[in-house]
C-alpha cells in the first residue's frame, strides 16, 4: 500500500471506529429493527398482502434509516473534526487535504455499507421466517438505495466542507427532498402556462441529483422485472455525481483555513 | 542551520456582518537553528497561534513564506518530521490513550512493532502510563496535555512546535514538561513553543522571540536580548529603627516590612551604596544583597507597552 492509500485507510478506519462508538447510530438502528419486525404485525392485520408489505415496509425501513444515519452521523463526524479541531493534529502531519477528505468519505461509506447489509439481513431473515419469496429485485433495490446513501452523503460531505453542521444537514436533507421531486418540478415547468420558469425547472432537473432514478423499491416489491442492466447504468451515474461532489468539497478544503 | 525559517508572514481574517479585514500575523521574520529551544512569547491575542498554524499548514498565509526543514509548509512534506501538539488539546475523545497514539503513528506510517515498542514508552516518558486503555474523555485536563505531547513525539520527529505546552497543567506538570522539552534538546531535537509563561521561557530557552499585536519585536539570544548590565539592587536588612526604614524607603523604589526584616528594592546602585552606609553606620544587620538583572518580563512588559502606546 502506497503512503498516500495507507493514510487514507487510517483515516477511515478511525471515521468507521468514531460512527461504531456512536450512540445515535445504535438508536437508529434499534428503530429500523423495530420497523421491519412490524412487518409482521401489520401482515397479519391485511390479509392477503403479507407478502407486499413485508416487501414494502423493509424497502421503506432500510432507506428511511439509511437516509437518517447518512445525514445526521455522517454530518456530524464531519462537522465533529472540525469543531473539536481533531483535524489540527491530523494535517499538522504529512497528510494531504484531500486525502482526509477522501478518507472521511471512505469511512462513512463503509459504515452503511455495514447499516444497509445488517438491515438487508434482517429483512431477509424476516422474509424467510415467513416462509415468503425473496426475488432478485428486491436486492436490486437494496442495492440502489445504498448508492443512494453514497451519493447523499457526499452531498452531506460537500456541504459540511464550506458550512456550518445546521446548515449542512439542512441543505442536504433539501437536496434530498428536491432530489425526489425532480420529475414533478419538471412536468411542471412543462405546463403551457409555465414557459417563463422553464429555464429553471429545467436546470434543476438536469444540474440536481436525480434521487428518483435511484428509487425501485416500488416495482421491487410489486414484483416488477427489472433488468441488471439498469440497475448498474443507474448506479454509475450516482458513482459519478458523488464523485463531482467529492472533488468540489476536495476544492474547498484546500482552501480552508482552520482557525 | 535553520530548521524553521519564515519570510514576511502575512494573515489577515475578515471578521464580523461587514467582512472587515483583520491583520493577525503583521510580517513575522523567524529562524530557529536546529539543536535549539526557541521560545515565542506574547500577550494573549498577539499572533503566537496563527503564526504557528501558518507554520503547521493548517492555515494559508496571505502573504510571506515559512519553510521547515527547508521544505515549503504548504507541501504536506515539511510535516513528515515534525510534531505539533495544538493548544487546547483537541482530540478524539472515544479513543484509549494508546489508541490516540497509535492512530498518530499509523497516519505517519510508523511500523506495527516499532508501534508497539514506543506507545507504552512514550506514555511512560510523559507520566501517564497508568491510562493506556483509559478513553480520553475521562482524562483530566493534565492527561490530555501529556496525551497531547506523546502524540506530538510519536513519530520521533526532528522539531517540534508546542502551543503552549505547559497550560493547564500544575506546577508539578510544568516542571515535567520544562524537563521534557530539555531531555529533548538534549537529544539533539529543535523545539519551537509559545507560551505567555514567561519564567518558563526564560529557564529553558535558547532564543525567543517575542510578539506582539502581530509582529515580531524582539528576536535574539536571552542574554543579548536581556543584556548583562545591572537592572537594580535588592537588599534585606534587619535590626534598623522607624526612622532609618523611612530614610531608606524614601531613596527605595520600593520597600517591604517581613516581621523584623526589611526588604528594599533599588533601581539605582548609587542610591543602593548610600542606604548601606547608613544601614552600616546604625548598626543594622545586612541580610543579603542580590543584583538584579534585567528579566524576560521586564522586556515583555516593556515592549507591550509600548506596542499598546503606538
Amino acid at each position: 500500500m502506497t503512503a498516500g492509500a495507507n493514510r487514507i485507510f487510517v483515516i477511515a478506519q478511525n471515521t468507521y471506529r468514531e460512527a461504531v462508538r456512536e450512540k445515535l447510530l445504535y438508536n437508529l438502528f434499534a428503530f429500523s429493527t423495530l420497523m421491519i419486525l412490524s412487518s409482521i404485525v401489520l401482515a397479519k392485520m391485511h390479509l392477503g398482502y403479507d407478502e407486499r408489505i413485508y416487501y414494502d415496509v423493509g424497502l421503506a425501513a432500510i432507506a428511511f434509516f439509511g437516509v437518517l444515519i447518512a445525514i445526521f452521523v455522517g454530518i456530524n463526524l464531519v462537522y465533529r473534526e472540525l469543531a473539536q479541531k481533531t483535524v489540527y493534529t491530523m494535517l499538522a502531519k504529512p497528510v494531504h487535504r484531500w486525502e482526509f477528505v477522501v478518507g472521511k468519505y471512505a469511512g462513512l461509506v463503509s459504515l452503511l455499507a455495514l447499516e444497509i447489509g445488517m438491515m438487508a439481513a434482517l429483512f431477509m431473515l424476516v422474509v424467510w421466517y415467513k416462509d415468503t419469496q425473496f426475488p432478485i429485485q428486491l436486492l436490486y433495490a437494496i442495492g440502489l438505495i445504498f448508492m443512494e446513501l453514497v451519493l447523499i452523503t457526499a452531498v452531506a460531505l460537500f456541504f459540511s466542507s464550506f458550512t456550518t453542521p445546521y446548515l449542512a444537514a439542512m441543505f442536504t436533507v433539501g437536496l434530498w427532498i428536491i432530489g425526489h421531486l425532480l420529475a414533478d418540478i419538471r412536468d411542471f415547468g412543462n405546463l403551457p402556462d409555465a414557459e417563463g420558469i422553464r429555464p429553471i425547472t429545467q436546470a434543476l432537473y438536469w444540474g440536481l441529483p436525480n434521487l428518483d432514478r435511484l428509487d425501485l423499491k416500488g416495482p421491487a416489491a410489486a414484483g416488477q422485472v427489472i433488468e441488471l442492466g439498469t440497475v448498474l447504468s443507474r448506479a454509475l451515474y450516482a458513482l459519478l455525481y458523488s464523485a463531482m461532489l467529492l472533488i468540489g468539497a476536495v476544492a474547498l478544503f484546500q482552501r480552508r483555513d482552520f482557525r | 542551520m535553520s530548521l524553521i525559517q519564515a519570510r514576511g508572514l502575512r494573515k489577515s481574517f475578515r471578521t464580523g456582518f461587514l467582512g472587515r479585514r483583520v491583520e493577525a500575523v503583521r510580517g513575522v521574520d523567524l529562524d530557529v537553528r536546529e539543536g535549539e529551544i526557541f521560545g515565542f512569547i506574547g500577550p494573549n491575542g498577539a499572533g503566537k497561534t496563527t503564526t504557528i498554524k501558518l507554520l503547521t499548514g493548517l492555515i494559508l498565509p496571505t502573504a510571506g513564506e515559512a519553510w521547515i526543514q527547508g521544505v515549503p509548509v504548504s507541501d504536506p512534506r515539511s510535516r513528515q518530521h515534525l510534531g505539533f501538539l495544538p493548544e487546547g488539546t483537541f482530540f478524539h475523545e472515544y479513543l484509549t490513550g494508546a489508541e490516540f497514539l497509535d492512530f498518530h503513528a499509523r497516519l505517519l506510517g510508523i511500523p506495527r512493532d516499532v508501534r508497539r515498542q514506543r506507545i507504552p514508552e512514550l506514555l511512560q516518558r510523559v507520566g501517564i502510563p497508568h491510562a493506556a486503555d483509559m478513553r480520553l474523555r475521562s482524562y483530566s485536563k493534565g492527561m490530555r496535555q501529556r496525551a497531547g505531547l506523546a502524540q506530538a513525539l510519536i513519530g520521533d520527529p526532528d522539531v517540534l512546535i508546542l502551543d503552549e505546552p505547559m497550560s493547564g497543567l500544575d506546577p508539578l506538570g510544568r516542571k515535567d514538561v520544562r524537563d521534557l522539552i530539555l531531555s529533548l534538546r538534549d537529544e539533539g531535537k529543535t523545539i519551537f513553543f509559545s507560551s505567555h509563561i514567561l519564567a518558563d521561557a526564560e529557564v529553558i530557552c535558547d532564543q525567543v522571540a517575542i510578539i506582539v499585536r502581530g509582529r515580531v519585536v524582539h528576536q535574539g539570544y536571552l542574554d543579548a536580548l536581556l543584556g548583562q548590565e545591572l537592572s537594580g539592587v535588592e537588599l534585606v536588612v534587619e535590626g534598623i529603627d522607624e526612622n532609618l526604614f523611612e530614610q531608606v524607603q524614601a531613596l527605595a523604589q520600593r520597600a517591604l516590612v517581613q516581621g523584623s526584616r526589611f526588604q528594599f528594592e533599588f533601581d539605582d546602585e548609587a542610591e543602593a551604596e548610600k542606604a548601606l552606609d547608613w544601614i552600616r553606620s546604625e548598626g543594622g544587620r545586612i541580610r543579603s544583597l542580590v543584583p538584579r538583572r534585567r528579566s524576560l518580563e521586564d522586556l515583555f512588559v516593556e515592549e507591550a507597552k509600548k506596542e499598546t502606546h503606538a
